[in-house]
């Protein structure tokens, strides 16, 4: 008799939004524990890798959640499959930001001149990239309330072009950062060169992984 | 038989055919109500005077015209000819066979409708009494078809009106003004199919019986006055909201302004890179400036939702949906109460007539209809404030907009079954119609298993509510005789 509240199930929505902010804190960190890195506190950097991997585990911990709580039976806007790509896209951004954590305990590496700089443009403009991401994440509220179509469904494309030519960019600083880093492997030892660029790799991947989810959220909207 | 008896009949048909309404007002006005409260469109209090008065007036102006199908259409009364006592036995074993189901259901958790509770009770004991041939099948299958077509017809027109509703209001540019512009048309639409359900055969009960072009003619009427009110009441509401942001911050930037800038820095860094010693610093200057501009320009534009338009929209939708869910209620209380008061006056009208004949047509007398509304508001001032409360914090996902074209749907469905004499489940419409909203997706989670519960509850009710009917038949049988 008092069925029709049944009809509604737990959205899982808010939860995805809630696992985001928890990726965008483990990425926060980043520059931090770069920061402490470079003026060698390992104590800093350390510590600052434990509150990385305790954030992702929170996250892991949400992301099962939302995981068991979608159930065959529930009927989404979005395609089940598009949902549970962009929470595991999410999922692996946050891996990323543990991933560089790690790596940046394991040996205080040797830099040169003019390397730390560009290393800071390209971090940067990785967490433009995935600072841009998240905004479309976060406009999965107005989506929700226009149908996946309209004037939102063209912002989210807005957004995703713009995601799209961050990861470029972030792309082509990769690309001069290798060079620079070829360029004096006269001076970097084998193990700090192993060791740069594991973490570009790690770093450029957040910003490709970026921008996977833009366009995981893009291939929901409506197409009118 | 003696003349105690019947009084004793009588007095158990009102009391079951009381508890009927009680428990429809109890429990299924939530379902019309729920949304609104939900939604935040009606305070709890609002939602149950509101319901209250529309209900009573669906069931006493509009109710008989189902009542009349639930008492002969489904059983031939021609084979009690001469035993009036079995009937009214029988209509009395069905309503507390009914009764008792729905206590057992709604303690399960189950999604029974009331209306089929009643239904199947009183095949049960058209069974019992005249054999397999006493039921007219062909009558039956049109209202078991009806349960299967009528969630099915308002999950389409919800489908259809959230739709509507994304393309000329969500999806346009400025959607507040849109929302404005579409809603005395709403208006008039709500206002005319509820008058026109009203005049066209509704009054008949209070004599005042029209012709189809005069009821047209009085609908469309009716519906162009609501609309006049409602683009005077529109036209009061504030502008826009999102002209009205603190710090005086309209800049909210184009979506491809941002990109030119992108596309600015860019080509800036390109000149950076080739140009001659002497522009640099000229230049360096020029980049900076301008990827300040695009830094600010992004921040903005991502700033800039259009949440607080969307808002307002869902704003001014909070008043349509009062009508919508008053739709319902009068169309909830014109085709339920029949379920109640059907076999009441059924067995009121045999116990009058002395027991021996069963008359074919009797009309169902206005202060039985009156008795059946009256028991629809007390359940829902007792008991059912409470269901709606609990109902409408559990579906706070139904905005406005999705309520409302939810309800258009369901409400729509239930006048027009109403007018075909068909006991439809309000429950299932409603359910069918909030499927047809999430189809257009328009809700962000429905639970598909609901649909899998309703179907289960179609096969099982007729055959529970008919076993338990025969046995309260052979019951009373046994203590009355």
């Amino acid at each position: 008799m008092r069925s029709i509240a049944k009809v509604f199930g737990r959205s899982p929505f808010v939860p995805l939004q809630m696992h985001m902010e928890k990726v965008a804190e483990c990425v926060k960190q980043i520059p931090d524990v770069v920061a402490a890195y470079r003026r060698e506190e390992s104590e800093t950097v350390e510590a600052l890798r434990k509150k990385i991997s305790r954030l992702e585990h929170e996250a892991d911990a949400l992301k099962h959640d939302i995981r068991n709580s979608l159930p065959r039976g529930l009927f989404l806007p979005v395609e089940r499959v598009s949902l549970l790509q962009i929470l595991s896209l999410q999922d692996s951004i946050a891996n990323r930001a543990e991933n560089i954590g790690v790596l940046l305990t394991m040996k205080q590496a040797r830099s040169f001149p003019g390397f730390d700089d560009r290393f800071d443009d390209f971090l940067g403009k990785t967490i433009e990239t995935f600072e841009l991401a998240r905004s479309v994440i976060d406009q999965l509220d107005e989506l929700l309330e226009t149908g996946f179509g309209g004037l939102e469904a063209e912002t989210v494309k807005e957004l995703t072009d713009m995601v799209a030519y961050k990861e470029h960019e972030v792309d082509v600083i990769q690309g001069v950062l290798l060079r620079e880093l070829l360029a004096h492997e006269d001076e970097v030892s084998y193990g700090d060169f192993f060791l740069w660029t594991r973490i570009l790799r790690q770093v450029s991947s957040i910003a490709d992984r970026s921008e996977r989810l833009a366009i995981a959220v893009r291939m929901t909207l409506e197409t009118s | 038989m003696m003349e105690s008896q019947f009084h004793i009949i009588i007095t158990l048909a009102v009391i079951f055919g009381f508890y009927m309404a009680w428990g429809i007002g109890a429990n299924d006005v939530a379902n019309a109500m729920g949304t609104s409260v939900g939604s935040g469109a009606l305070t709890l209090r609002r939602a149950v005077i509101l319901a209250a008065i529309l209900e009573f007036s669906g069931a006493f102006l509009v109710g008989s015209h189902v009542s009349e199908t639930v008492r002969q259409g489904i059983v031939d009364p021609l084979i009690f000819t001469g035993d009036g006592m079995s009937f009214m036995l029988g209509m009395l074993a069905a309503l507390l066979a009914a009764g008792v189901w729905l206590q057992w259901a709604s303690w399960k958790g189950w999604p029974v409708s009331t209306t089929h509770s009643i239904v199947g009770a009183i095949v049960g004991f058209g069974v019992a009494y005249g054999g397999l041939s006493a039921i007219h099948w062909d009558k039956l299958g049109t209202i078991v078809a009806s349960w299967v077509i009528s969630p099915l017809l308002s999950g389409t027109i919800s489908y259809f009106i959230f739709r509507f509703i994304l393309r000329f209001v969500f999806y346009r540019e400025r959607p507040l003004q849109s929302a404005k512009r579409l809603a005395p048309y709403l208006v008039f639409f709500v206002f005319s199919v509820l008058t026109l359900a009203l005049v066209f055969k509704g009054l008949k009960n209070l004599n005042l019986d029209l012709g189809t072009p005069a009821a047209f003619a009085v609908a469309s009427g009716v519906g162009l006055v609501a609309s006049l009110v409602a683009v005077w009441i529109v036209s009061r509401m504030p502008e826009q909201e999102r002209d009205r942001r603190p710090g005086g911050n309209q800049a909210i930037t184009n979506p491809a302004t941002v990109q030119a800038l992108e596309k600015a820095v860019k080509h800036l860094e390109k000149v950076q890179s080739t140009a001659p010693e002497h522009m640099q610093s000229k230049i360096s200057d020029a980049l900076d400036n301008v990827k300040r501009l695009r830094f600010e320009s992004q921040k903005s534009y991502e700033f800039h939702t259009n949440t607080a338009e969307y808002k307002s929209v869902e704003k001014l939708f909070v008043y349509l949906q009062i009508l919508s869910a008053s739709m319902v209620a009068f169309a909830h209380g014109a085709n339920d109460v029949a379920n109640a008061i059907g076999p009441m006056s059924a067995i009121i009208s045999v116990a009058v007539a002395g027991g021996e004949s069963i008359a074919a047509k009797t009309p169902v007398p206005l202060w039985v209809l009156a008795l059946g509304g009256l028991g629809i508001a007390i359940g829902l001032a007792t008991w059912g404030w409470r269901v709606i409360e609990t109902v409408g914090r559990n579906i706070t996902q139904l905005t406005p907009t999705r309520g409302f074209s939810a309800e258009i749907g369901a409400a729509t469905t239930i006048v027009l079954a109403s007018k075909l004499g068909l006991p439809i489940s309000t429950t299932h419409t409603l359910v069918g119609a909030v499927l047809g909203v999430g189809l257009a997706r328009g809700i962000s989670a429905v639970n598909l298993i609901t649909v899998r519960d309703v179907v289960v509850s179609w096969v099982v009710t007729i055959p529970a509510g008919a076993s338990l009917a025969i046995i309260f038949f052979y019951g009373l049988k046994l203590v009355m005789w």
